[in-house]
């Protein structure tokens, strides 16, 4: 901790400092050297993180954990026991060689979590243990053994904590866990079909691109006519090279960044029943979820990935932060995200159902709904093209506008007829599924007893067509499951059947 | 699909209306932002430039927008009037909301987290005020719009007390 916190710090601190120091040192003769500055910095930000190391304490009482922090602006966080619903274990590499880990404390509604930073890994581990046993406790019955009274743990895990290991009060002794998953280097192959490292190629290309001017392609009007033909070929060879360095450059980002995420992936169903994922090569994360928080399963499958039958799985669990969904596998055959999906659900079914669909009217919705934008774009070119005189219209071909339309209309009416084939929903014994997306296939579980409440939305067209947008509401994931334009019918037969009692009384 | 013994059947509207003084709440919040939109629009227009292409775009385009705000003013608050309606029965609120749109929402008061009762400036002045029920999803919450100041009084006491009945974290 007395190490982390300076080098974090002055990582943060880093560009300012050098800035800083480029930009007084530059300004001209006479002034300090660089390096006083370059010292100065670094000697804030050791002060800085030592001093946060000795404002920075955390202690558990019978029902709460409380969090103090700040030397100016004091700061403390409580939270009861019982609102624990996750707990992470985060350790960056600067951690690792170290042997620190980061603990975070999800703890419900707000979203707000409790950050433990630079406790020893052990210490972390025996944390999460104990968390998570106490709020099953005190969710509970009163827990076996007597009431503890409040253990204090100092924030740090110095020579002086004499590597004895605090003991815990009310900890139930673990039953052995489960493996539901473990990577498999073959699922390496389906990273490049995944978009999910698609800004970090996106960004490198686009840095080519500044590039791409100093290229002399726009020489080619001024070539003699010998040249004309060389020349051309040159910027045929030219974007042939660009394609094939955007490709392999994408197969290696991707690949290296699936190996740095995944890396040692274990998914585990603990004794007590609660969801342990542990990941990572160079920043190791362990996030533990309790079995009664998790709310559903959430299976993507990208149009890339659902071509090498792929797909991606996500739990849906309460309190645990970043929209609610915990990455469970990395993009792996559509066989294994199913099986280990139903081991997360509980039950067998929700991933691999016939779906219901939602019919013709759904299908005409959604193709006019798509083709809105066509006419949007039909009407931009038309109305500055016929109607008013905007001078760098002229410079289009005659044929340019219809064509364009045509492309765009095409393409508008597969997509839409791709999302009215992926739609549709489902009832099981435990659980509402739903399924949406045109490119990227979305199929939600969400568990019945989640779900806290619907909304029937029908805008002006769907109530002609007697469609709805049928939300069902819940604490879990991004809080809500849409089908959207589900004829009304079914609509309340979904909603009647997965919640029993809450649409009676208010039916025609 | 359809669940054993229960025929298709649909939601029926909510058993109550709003109080009537919500129309002329809602025509005066119109009006007066009618007005600002026309007099930020005219100031616009009389500054643009008489010729340019996209000068004359946008004058239509404010046209347009002139003739949505006497819209809201004179077809709007009625429609309105007609399509809200609310109900608290059985333990769960009902609440169906939306002009042109229409947004049905139903939450059991087990699950709900906090009530509240919200009164605007203009709204004092016709004696109303929104009552507000949230739930610990954040696509959850339920606004019962512009009831009798009296009658909001009680509605939500009625929530308080039902929803402290139940204990857990109602997620």
């Amino acid at each position: 901790m007395l190490l982390v916190h300076p080098v974090r710090i002055l990582g943060s601190f880093a560009v300012p400092i050098l800035l800083a120091t480029f930009g007084l040192s530059s300004g001209g003769d006479g002034g300090p050297p660089a390096w006083i500055f370059l010292l100065g910095g670094a000697a804030i930000a050791v002060a800085f993180g030592v001093a946060s190391w000795f404002v920075t304490r955390y202690r558990f009482t019978e029902e709460q954990v409380q969090l103090r922090t700040g030397l100016v602006n004091r700061r403390v966080l409580t939270a009861p026991l019982d609102r624990v619903r996750s707990v992470d274990v985060e350790s960056s590499p600067v951690h690792r060689l170290l042997g620190l880990a980061k603990v975070k404390v999800g703890t419900g509604v707000d979203d707000s979590r409790i950050e433990l930073d630079g406790v020893s890994r052990e210490q972390a581990g025996e944390l999460r243990t104990f968390l998570l046993a106490r709020s099953r406790q005190a969710g509970g019955a009163a827990g076996p053994g007597a009431a503890p009274d409040g253990a204090t743990v100092p924030a740090v895990a110095g020579p002086d904590a004499d590597g004895g290991r605090t003991s815990y009060p009310g900890v139930v002794p673990a039953q052995p866990d489960t493996e539901l998953a473990r990577i498999d280097w073959g699922w390496l192959r389906y990273a490049p079909f995944s978009l999910s490292s698609l800004v970090v190629v996106a960004g490198a290309v686009g840095a080519l691109l500044q590039f791409g001017d100093e290229l002399p392609v726009d020489q080619v009007d001024v070539a003699q006519d010998a040249w004309r033909w060389v020349v051309a070929q040159a910027v045929l060879v030219l974007v042939t090279m660009l394609v094939v360095v955007i490709v392999v450059g994408w197969v290696v980002v991707s690949t290296v960044s699936y190996v740095l995420t995944w890396w040692n992936l274990r998914v585990v169903r603990e004794g007590r029943g609660n969801l342990r994922i542990t990941r990572g090569l160079l920043t190791t994360h362990s996030q533990t979820v309790e079995r009664a928080k998790v709310r559903g399963a959430r299976m993507g499958e990208p149009f890339l990935l659902r071509l090498v039958r792929g797909a991606e799985l996500t739990a849906l669990a309460t309190g645990v932060g970043a929209g609610g969904a915990t990455k469970v596998l990395p993009p792996a055959p559509r066989a294994v995200v199913t099986s280990v999906g139903h081991e997360l659900l509980e039950e067998d079914g929700p991933l691999t159902m016939q779906l219901v669909g939602h019919g013709p009217r759904a299908r005409r919705r959604i193709h006019v709904r798509r083709q809105w934008g066509t006419l949007f774009l039909a009407a931009a070119l038309a109305v500055p093209t016929y109607l008013l005189d905007v001078p760098f219209l002229d410079r289009l071909p005659d044929w340019g506008p219809p064509v364009l339309l045509l492309v765009v209309g095409a393409l508008n009416a597969l997509v839409a007829e791709s999302a009215w084939r992926n739609l549709g929903h489902g009832l099981t014994r435990r659980h509402v599924v739903v399924q949406t997306g045109a490119f990227v296939r979305t199929r939600e579980a969400l568990e019945r007893a989640g779900i806290i409440g619907w909304v029937v939305h029908q805008s002006f067209f769907q109530r002609r067509l007697d469609l709805c947008d049928l939300v069902a509401t819940t604490a879990a994931g991004a809080e809500q499951v849409v089908a959207p334009n589900i004829p009304v019918p079914l609509a309340v037969d979904l909603a009647r059947g997965a919640t029993p009692g809450m649409l009676e009384g208010f039916l025609a | 699909m359809s669940p054993q013994g229960m025929p298709s059947a649909r939601l029926r509207e909510p058993a109550h209306r709003v109080s009537p003084r919500a129309v002329r709440y809602w025509v005066v919040n119109s009006t007066i932002g009618g007005v600002v939109a026309w007099a930020v629009m005219f100031a616009i227009a009389w500054f643009l430039p008489e010729q340019a292409w996209w000068a004359v775009a946008l004058r239509w385009l404010f046209v347009l927008g002139m003739a949505a705000n006497v819209v809201e003013v004179v077809l709007e608050p009625t429609i309105r009037y007609r399509r809200t309606r609310w109900e608290v029965a059985d333990g769960k609120v009902f609440v169906q909301t939306g002009w042109l749109s229409r947004d049905q929402r139903i939450a059991p008061l087990s699950r709900v987290q906090t009530v509240d009762t919200h009164r605007g400036a203009i709204m004092r002045l016709y004696g109303l005020a929104n009552i507000t029920v949230t739930t610990a999803s954040a696509a959850g919450p339920i606004t019962i719009p512009c009831l009798d100041s009296d009658l909001a009084d009680r509605v939500t006491a009625e929530l308080a007390r039902i929803t402290g009945q139940t204990r857990g974290d109602a997620t």
